[in-house]
């Protein structure tokens, strides 16, 4: 995998996407921690997520600010990376509802997400090394992922301890279902995309034609409302 | 009779429970869920709001949806329709995003409170706009002025509203300006050419516009044209948000203002560059201001009314609604606290209980407070937890020491009582502190909020004594009142509130009545009493991208992780310990 990575970050367009991605996932991902830190009785552990939230936070400002000193150097302005509007999303821990979560559970998802993220962090460290900055960033990150790793598996240990492997384990599961759903419903869209595009240009045409003519003949600026429109509060109409 | 009203699938959804004509509470489901304009279906908030009342959900009389939502896809259809073959690839994700959730929202709410379908109703969603702010207003009639992006087709509304002494009630809407002719819209398009998220950051282009000059008002008025009937059109080649979700503005756009912003870049004012994009806000705030003042004037030459209520999500534009006050006519204009989408919740249950079910018109509580209220309970036993000392004090110790940490420039976190429906912090979820030095500003910008160096801070102080910092026009106060209005800071007060007095002189002022924050009002007197001016820098109480804070635990850790010195809930107080702990946690902790 490593030379796709490569491929990849080798990008410029790419690699500010990239970090700008990251920027908004790990901030994300620090606002789901800061819930987990107001929403567990457990005083310890509160203080730990708070930790742990202060630095995905930090991490985001960390790739943001990366991202935009390369998005200032980039010399082709004319056009723009996010085609506009839209402002890279993905919310940080794979849609996780903190609220829905016991602890123990929690604990297990974040090691298992906090280990992925340091292999591929890792990964991502060694292919820009053509570019110190990003890379510093990553050895930055890697180091506070340790502390993640760590304190998530003795805090589980403590909160479950006959069962914090199976936790692990169970976590893992759950995170490659996800994947799996996740393929599933982009797949399932892809073909729901293609079949209404298929609709789009099969059967509209003509409505399209009889919705333009219907459209030259609305008047500009202010319409009459019918004054019987709002005696209907059952229609959806 | 109890009504639950709901606004859902677009921004700031909420739930809002009527009991007998009277609102009895009010949430925004990001308060609850604590992601920043939670669109979803407002599961918490409706949950929060019958817990609340103590009402089982089998027992509501009526569930009124905030807009009809086969009316919105036939737009969206017709939209797609008018735009072929350039619509293509918006199509499939517009209709997947329909039919996925929205057009089924009557099978939705049925199933999940289990009423019954019949007892699902619907209102326009201009109408639920036009009843949050005619129904909350203490007016007998007023004219109603409605804008925002789009709800079903309607952009624009203008009507009436009406109490009639027999005690029945009346809102007529009149006219409309339909889809995709916007005053919102256009307002939204320059919010994305600016690099700024879109239902968002609309306020960051008000901000910018004070920085700039209206030198591109030309070019802005080729987009958006005058009709003869006191109406307008936007000329379609300049958009594009009409044909794709993806894009609001079109090449042609970008060849008439120049290249679009990049969401990251900052903005350098010093800069040729950054004076275009200010330049670029200050004209499209010019000319969103001329053409409501216009419409506003003329509605009121119609009308003959003195009192216009204005919402919708383009009333949130407090420069606007100042010129309107002042320009247009009307001797006073209601904005309610929630002008936008989540207030069309309260707006929708109001609506039908005067309306489709005939009740007599009660007054509503002329305050914005109906959401949860603050446990002070949580904070002492949280902050206990992780040993900070915990004070609790007695009323007028606790304005007291409070007032002294404000006037030795420590910034104060305050929760009171029930937080606010609606996105202004207005005393009762906010971030105080002394408000007379740019330091202030600077500080707050940097160790709290962390955003833009160009968006202003809000003051509040005494209804009172507004008068004396701030140039306010007649009915000024009560625009003021829910922080409507941006005013002109009194020349000789600016440089004694310089933090929150904008580039061009202007403040977003709260004037505060004490009837409606006491504990504030009082405090703003006893700081008063120090500084020797009873006003506050009042800010909401959350950090950048965060919703504002509604528990005690949320206030609680946005204490510990940001440049708060003092947080309050109620009567309960916490300080950040002198100095940090020996060794950091993480080296505590294996």
């Amino acid at each position: 995998m490593r030379p796709i990575h490569k491929w990849v970050w080798g990008d410029f367009d790419r690699r500010v996407r990239k970090l700008l991605l990251f920027a908004e996932v790990e901030t994300d991902g620090g606002r789901d921690i800061l819930r987990a830190a107001e929403l567990t009785s457990d005083p310890l552990l509160r203080r730990l997520y708070l930790e742990h939230a202060i630095d995905e936070l930090h991490h985001g400002d960390l790739f943001r600010q990366r991202g935009s000193a390369l998005l200032r150097t980039r010399s082709t302005h004319d056009r723009t990376l996010f085609n506009g509007s839209p402002l890279p999303g993905g919310h940080g821990l794979d849609d996780l509802h903190v609220e829905n979560e016991p602890d123990h559970r929690l604990l297990a998802f974040l090691h298992v997400a906090e280990k992925a993220a340091a292999d591929r962090f890792a990964i991502y460290r060694d292919v820009v090394d053509d570019d110190p900055p990003t890379r510093a960033i990553f050895e930055e990150i890697l180091r506070d992922e340790v502390f993640h790793m760590n304190y998530t598996y003795t805090q589980l240990a403590r909160m479950s301890p006959r069962s914090y492997k199976r936790q692990v384990w169970r976590a893992r599961a759950s995170r490659l279902w996800k994947r799996y759903l996740r393929a599933a419903a982009g797949v399932a869209g892809l073909l729901g995309a293609v079949s209404l595009t298929v609709v789009y240009f099969v059967v509209l045409p003509p409505f399209a034609w009889l919705a333009r003519r219907a459209e030259r003949r609305e008047r500009d600026g202010w319409i009459p409302i019918s004054r019987d429109r709002r005696d209907s509060p059952t229609s959806q109409y | 009779m109890k009504i639950l009203g709901i606004s859902a699938h677009y921004h700031d959804s909420a739930a809002a429970l009527v009991v007998d004509g009277v609102p009895v509470c009010a949430v925004q489901e990001e308060r609850l869920s604590r992601r920043k304009n939670d669109a979803t279906f407002p599961a918490g908030a409706i949950e929060w709001c019958l817990d609340r009342a103590g009402v089982d959900a089998v027992d509501l009389d009526a569930v009124v949806f905030y807009e009809r939502s086969m009316l919105k896809l036939d737009r969206i259809l017709t939209s797609a329709l008018r735009a072929f073959p350039r619509s293509w690839r918006s199509f499939p994700n517009a209709i997947k995003n329909s039919l996925g959730e929205k057009v089924w929202v009557r099978g939705i709410i049925s199933s999940y409170l289990g009423v019954p379908r019949s007892r699902i109703l619907f209102t326009d969603h201009h109408i639920a706009h036009a009843a949050a702010a005619f129904f909350t207003a203490p007016t007998r009639r007023a004219a109603m002025l409605k804008a925002d992006g789009v709800g079903e087709w309607a952009t624009l509304t203008a009507g009436r509203g009406e109490r009639r002494d027999d005690g029945t009630a009346d809102i007529t809407l009149h006219r409309e300006i339909r889809f995709p002719h916007s005053l919102g819209m256009l307002y939204s398009t320059f919010t994305a050419y600016l690099g700024f998220a879109v239902n968002e950051d609309e306020y960051k282009v008000m901000g910018l516009a004070a920085y700039g000059r209206p030198t591109m008002i030309d070019r802005v008025r080729r987009l958006i044209q005058r009709t003869p009937d006191g109406g307008f059109v936007l000329v379609p080649e300049y958009f594009e948000y009409q044909t794709t979700a993806s894009r609001s503005f079109s090449s042609k756009f970008v060849d008439l203002f120049g290249p679009a912003r990049q969401a990251y870049d900052p903005i350098e004012l010093e800069t040729d560059e950054g004076r275009r994009f200010a330049d670029c806000a200050a004209s499209v705030q010019r000319v969103l201001e001329d053409t409501l003042v216009d419409i506003a004037r003329a509605l009121h030459e119609e009308t003959g009314l003195a009192d216009l209520c204005f919402s919708g999500g383009v009333a949130l534009n407090g420069v606007a609604n100042a010129r309107i006050l002042a320009e247009s006519g009307f001797e006073r204009v209601f904005v309610p606290p929630a002008p936008g989408d989540a207030g069309c919740a309260l707006g929708a249950a109001l609506y039908a209980d005067r309306i489709y079910f005939h009740n007599a018109d009660r007054d509503v509580p002329d305050h914005p407070f109906w959401g949860p209220p603050v446990d002070s309970a949580e904070l002492a036993r949280a902050a206990r937890e992780d040993g900070h000392d915990i004070e609790e004090l007695d009323e007028t110790a606790l304005i007291e020491q409070i007032a002294d940490d404000l006037a030795a420039g420590r910034i104060v976190g305050w929760m009171d009582g029930a937080s606010e429906f609606g996105p202004r912090a207005l005393g009762h979820r906010s971030i105080l502190a002394a408000p007379h030095s740019r330091e202030m500003r600077d500080r707050l910008n940097r160790d709290i909020k962390n955003r833009e160096e160009f968006r202003p801070f809000a003051p509040v102080t005494p209804a009172g004594t507004a008068d004396r910092y701030f140039e306010l026009p007649s009915g000024g106060a009560r625009l003021a009142r829910f922080m409507s209005g941006v005013f002109a800071v009194r020349p000789e007060w600016q440089s004694e509130l310089a933090a929150v007095t904008h580039v061009d002189g202007t403040a977003r002022l709260q004037a505060l009545e004490h009837d409606m924050a006491p504990r504030l009002h009082t405090l703003l007197e006893a700081y008063g009493r120090r500084s020797g001016i009873p006003v506050l820098l009042n800010t909401s109480f959350n950090v950048a991208g965060e919703p504002i804070v509604n528990r005690a635990v949320e206030g609680y850790s946005t204490f510990r992780r940001c440049g708060i010195d003092v947080l309050v809930a109620d009567r309960t107080v916490v300080r950040k310990h002198a100095s940090p702990p020996a060794r950091p946690l993480k080296e505590r902790v294996p």
